[in-house]
């Protein structure tokens, strides 16, 4: 169940998760669970419990839990969520947000097509 | 397994690599100098450039170590090198105003700067030629111009660089000359011992006897000098030379606590933001050396610093506040993009600090001050003023009412970018100029160290890192750190035999 909430929660935050194939949504989820486990097990216990609480906390709001909502509805929910007045569950969505960039733009092809194309000779880039 | 050596210098940034190399000729008398680096050392091709990669590899929690609170984040490394792996390599001479307000008695301007102009030069410091500077840097240095701001050019430590614009992630091409580079391969040459992958648990005060731990190599990095296991170490001499967060660390673990109750205090790090704007066409901006300029014009009246600075996909995205559409056409824009580090020059408070976590590891706590907080709002409007007296379209401040403020709202900056939009939690803080925690000052009531980094009370036990800095820098401090590190060598040297008689009289 929480991997669909992160799924889905990815998909609101960058747009274009949507639309990943196989092999870069199976990175999406692999990259941030590698980073994960290097930190407390705490940590992980905080991000299961933040997904189960967006999950569940869209069904008063919106009268349906939050993986079955529509793309509009989500990113408003999500939003209450960064703009919370509970700082704790601002700095919980804080964290989300980061491991969905890190699981997308932590891939290389994926921040390629920002026209990030990094090369060790950059100066030879600079005047054309 | 037990070793004996005289000089011991835990870690290799600009203070142990500083130190190793100022101690270097004592090998030629006779003693052993070893430097224990918790890092891998890396070969020149391990350096991808590639961000997660990168990331995980060089800085603790792959540059994301959460402060108590969770409110920011703090980038240090640990490798041979230390941190002058990942910095930029800006140089900046500490300013007369700042060692004033230090206040350390026997701590002058003047022998900072003659040790800083010694480590500038071995370091090959010069301004960047102009042709090599990318438009990120001169709009930046042009928008500060049109306001009327005062805009300089960072003086580098480059050798041969190649403007991957990766020194954050180390240097590709070799480039910058951190300790890796200079100071550490001379001290080789001379004879001192570097361990890399020896993680320093504690030091026993009694006997002298540190304990470490090193490490299997994991496949990426040269293996260490010493097998992999436990080593108990008896020394004559110790620098801590760990960094802000470790140094006061290993002496907590030590026992230190109770006797120098400011041990951990006063922990600062000139707290950053992002801000990135957004200009009508292609601009270069991740080519090219990322930072090349810095204002300094609200410094002392508004307390901040504005620097260029340009940074990769992830830590872009995860830096800008928001998320959804808005955020991802930013993030589409890369190449349109100019970016502006704003940095907080913040208060050093006792209750800043560095402590112990039940598992002995050390945890940062600390807290953003009303005026701190002000700073970081004053800043994030001058770095708006400066973009758009640049060109851009609009302007992405983490702390804006609004995701993107268009150039059509100027006008209504103070409005758009209002401490009220500043939610902690919401907007990423970051920090990297890590400092404080050992202070040095008159006595151990309110310090850790003398002006020459002996801790107080043991005179054969010093610092020499940014753990030093009595309060913030107010630059990039790594120079600083350099010079710092240069005295307490010499203090070291000078007082090495006196040192060893005492400690042979106590074992006696």
């Amino acid at each position: 169940m929480l991997q669909s909430v992160f799924l889905a929660a990815a998909e609101t935050i960058v747009p274009a998760c949507v639309a990943l194939s196989g092999a870069h949504r199976e990175a999406l989820l692999r990259i941030p669970l590698h980073a994960l486990r290097s930190r407390p097990v705490m940590m992980r216990r905080q991000l299961a419990i933040l997904l189960w609480v967006i999950e569940c906390s869209a069904l008063p709001r919106w009268g349906s839990v939050f993986t079955r909502l529509d793309a509009a509805a989500r990113d408003r929910h999500l939003r209450w969520f960064q703009d919370c007045p509970f700082e704790l569950l601002r700095k919980g969505f804080w964290g989300l947000k980061v491991l969905v960039y890190m699981g997308y733009y932590g891939q290389p092809d994926l921040a390629a097509r920002c026209g990030y194309a990094v090369t060790k000779s950059g100066n030879e880039m600079l005047h054309g | 397994m037990d070793k004996d050596i005289d000089i011991v210098i835990i870690g290799s940034g600009a203070g142990g690599g500083a130190c190793a190399s100022a101690l270097a000729p004592l090998v030629a008398q006779g003693l052993k100098v070893a430097v224990l680096e918790w890092g891998p050392e890396f070969r020149d091709a391990e350096f991808t450039g590639r961000e997660l990669e990168m990331a995980e590899r060089l800085y603790f929690d792959g540059g994301g170590v959460l402060t108590k609170d969770k409110s920011m984040t703090l980038a240090f490394c640990k490798a041979y090198g230390g941190s002058t792996v990942v910095y930029t390599g800006t140089t900046l001479p500490i300013a007369v105003d700042t060692v004033e307000r230090w206040g350390v008695p026997g701590l002058q301007h003047g022998d900072l700067i003659l040790r800083s102009r010694k480590y500038a030069l071995q370091n090959n410091v010069h301004a960047l030629e102009g042709h090599l500077i990318n438009e990120n840097n001169r709009l930046f240095e042009r928008g500060c111009k049109r306001l009327g701001w005062c805009v300089e050019q960072f003086p580098l430590n480059l050798k041969g660089c190649q403007g991957s614009g990766l020194c954050n992630l180390g240097c590709p091409n070799a480039a910058k000359q951190g300790t890796h580079r200079v100071q550490l391969p001379a001290a080789r040459r001379a004879g001192v011992e570097v361990v890399t992958r020896c993680r320093v648990s504690s030091i026993d005060v009694r006997t002298r006897r540190i304990s470490a731990r090193v490490e299997a190599c994991d496949g990426v990095g040269l293996p260490s000098a010493w097998a992999p296991g436990e080593y108990r170490i008896r020394a004559d001499a110790v620098i801590v030379a760990a960094g802000a967060v470790n140094s006061p660390a290993i002496l907590l673990r030590s026992g230190l606590g109770a006797a120098l109750p400011a041990l951990g205090g006063y922990f600062t790090c000139h707290p950053a933001l992002i801000l990135a704007g957004v200009h009508g066409r292609k601009i270069s901006n991740y080519h090219g050396h990322p930072k090349s300029f810095f204002c300094d014009e609200f410094a002392a009246r508004k307390r901040f610093l504005l620097e260029t600075c340009m940074y990769f996909p992830f830590t872009t995205a995860k830096n800008l506040a928001g998320f959804g559409q808005e955020h991802e056409s930013m993030m589409a824009d890369f190449s349109k993009l100019q970016m502006i580090l704003a940095l907080a020059l913040d208060d050093a408070l006792r209750d800043n600090r560095v402590s112990l976590g039940r598992d002995g590891e050390p945890i940062v706590d600390y807290r953003l001050t009303e005026a701190t907080l002000f700073s970081l709002v004053e800043s994030m409007r001058a770095a708006a003023r400066v973009m758009f007296a640049a060109g851009a379209a609009s302007v992405h401040a983490p702390a804006g009412r609004d995701f993107s403020i268009p150039r059509s709202t100027e006008i209504s900056l103070d409005d758009l970018i209002n401490a009220r939009y500043f939610k902690q939690g919401k907007v990423s803080i970051s920090a990297a100029h890590l400092m404080g925690g050992c202070r040095m000052g008159k006595d151990a009531s309110d310090s850790v160290t003398d002006s020459w980094g002996q801790v107080h009370g043991f005179p054969w036990l010093f610092v020499a890192d940014a753990s030093l800095f009595p309060k913030c820098a107010e630059i990039n401090p790594y120079l600083t750190i350099m010079a710092m590190a240069d005295r307490v060598a010499e203090a070291v040297a000078a007082r090495h035999s006196e040192i060893k008689k005492v400690n042979n009289l106590a074992y006696a």
